[in-house]
């Protein structure tokens, strides 16, 4: 049974310790919308969409953001250097309930200056202010596929990614790009012994970079995911501050949603203006405050330390 | 041809002229490419599990099935017997084909029989099914200020459940059939 009291408490003192600890090392926390005109372009993610009405009638198309980093990166060209946001963030089309609710708190982080290195050192001094004191492991994506699934990423081209696919009796699809293989090998073999360990894996191939900069020799983003029991709690960059590259990734982007019958949304140009502005390296860093929460107090589902989970929020067909 | 992504639980799919039948599923999002389903499904005939996963552009065969809702009557050996209340038409189930339900089953209960050109394949149980506590310990004075505080339930069909303390013998409670918890006491 849902002790609410002990929910609510523990998130007080977890959105506390958060804030103190950012404060202490001289982050501002800064406010970011959350009803946009362009919620965000990932392919795999599906904004929940309305309009703005003025009273004249007038309509624009709007969104909620499915994470508040364009905003950041607008701040940070505007030349504020460390920033940090608690924020709700918004994703359709996702489990209600499970390690996902379709309305979730969102802590991101940026520092100009560093690299996603000094992230990871960064998170992790996070999570042991509070309270969280267990080791945690560090892994190239390159390594760890080398060890469970037998391919070399630096020269894995989509024929070797679906050769070894085949050779594990893994299912495929005539229509799987380089990435989707790499994500079904990663799916079956790899996430799997993430069970029971807490690691930083990091350096994601090319097609898998987001919004990250490129490795020196060109072949990996500079990319980390977190994984504490299994569980993915966040995803940091040394940001690409590019506009060319951020644009031809948004384009890229955007003919994926196209292809996929998803909504596309307008590039975000005052982003890419000021985008530029950003000193390089910038890291960037957003973790999900609620697994965060599951995480540090041994709950196993979200629903667990929502007061208000989807779950029981929609009941009706 | 069906997406991937309008899998839901009871789903069939058929693959390779094999039917398969999911039983449990969750959408996977990488950081970016194509988002995934990954399900469990178990094969109708052997009742094999298999755990697999589908790209949300990929293209499935679902095949029709029909929800009947029918009352459990009786179990005689292995087979569990349900019966259509407008029809009177029954229909007898293999255990291996209802396990997971069978500790929720009542007599009398309401459940949706899973019919493919015929055939009941299985059941499913209402998310949430009222049940009478037949024997539980007292609670203990101090117990109940915490709140949080669990104790084990019999109910009227034999299923045990833990229980928070202030539930009484006589008791009327809803279990979660997903989970097999107890989600809330019936007031009277």
């Amino acid at each position: 049974m849902k002790d609410f009291r002990k929910i609510a408490e523990e998130r007080h003192a977890i959105n506390e310790g958060i804030r103190a600890f950012f404060q202490s090392r001289t982050y501002l926390e800064v406010e970011t919308p959350i009803l946009v005109e362009s919620p965000g372009m990932e392919p795999n993610l599906t904004p929940f969409e309305t309009h703005v009405e003025e009273p004249n009638g007038k309509r624009h198309l709007a969104g909620l953001i499915t994470s508040p980093e364009y905003s950041m990166k607008k701040l940070l060209g505007q030349g504020l250097e460390r920033i940090f946001t608690l924020t709700k963030v918004f994703r359709n089309q996702e489990s209600l309930g499970g390690i996902h609710n379709p309305e979730f708190t969102m802590l991101e982080w940026y520092q100009i200056g560093k690299d996603y290195h000094a992230c990871m050192d960064e998170t992790q001094a996070l999570l042991s202010h509070l309270g969280f004191h267990e080791e945690i492991e560090r892994y190239r994506v390159r390594d760890v596929f080398l060890r469970e699934a037998g391919i070399d990423l630096d020269d894995a081209t989509k024929e070797t990614l679906e050769k070894t696919c085949k050779t594990l009796g893994i299912h495929c699809d005539p229509t799987d790009t380089e990435s989707d293989l790499f994500y079904r090998l990663f799916l079956e073999k790899v996430e799997p012994t993430f069970q029971g360990k807490n690691l930083f894996l990091y350096d994601y191939p090319r097609h898998q970079a987001s919004l990250s900069d490129l490795t020196p020799d060109g072949r990996y983003g500079q990319r980390f995911e977190l994984y504490i029991n299994g569980v993915e709690l966040c995803n940091g960059f040394t940001e690409l501050t590019n506009a060319v590259e951020q644009r031809s990734r948004f384009m890229e982007e955007a003919h994926e949603r196209e292809t996929l019958g998803k909504p596309v949304y307008p590039i975000d140009e005052e982003l890419l203006r000021l985008l530029p502005s950003i000193h390089k390296p910038t890291f960037g860093n957003a973790l999900g405050v609620d697994r965060l929460h599951m995480v540090l107090k041994g709950y196993s589902q979200i629903q667990d330390v929502l007061l208000f989970p989807a779950n029981n929020l929609f009941t009706h067909q | 041809m069906a997406s991937p992504n309008d899998i839901k639980k009871g789903t069939v799919i058929n693959r390779n002229g094999e039917l398969w039948m999911v039983i449990d599923f969750q959408r996977v999002s990488p950081g970016k490419g194509s988002s995934f389903v990954r399900t469990r499904t178990k094969h109708l005939q052997s009742g094999k599990v298999k755990e697999e996963n589908f790209k949300s552009a990929e293209n499935l065969t679902f095949e029709d099935v029909q929800y009947k809702k029918m009352q459990y009557l009786f179990q005689d050996g292995v087979l569990y017997t349900f019966m259509d209340n407008q029809t009177y038409e029954q229909t007898s189930i293999a255990a291996s084909e209802i396990e997971d339900t069978i500790p929720y089953l009542k007599e009398g209960m309401e459940v949706k029989v899973v019919m493919h050109e015929g055939n009941a394949l299985t059941i499913e149980a209402p998310q949430k099914v009222q049940y009478t506590v037949v024997y539980t310990e007292p609670a203990v004075k101090g117990d109940t200020a915490s709140g949080n505080v669990l104790k084990e339930a019999e109910l009227d069909n034999g299923l045990k459940v833990k229980v928070p303390a202030f539930i009484n013998q006589g008791d009327e409670i809803l279990v979660n059939t997903d989970t097999g918890a107890y989600a809330e006491r019936v007031s009277k």
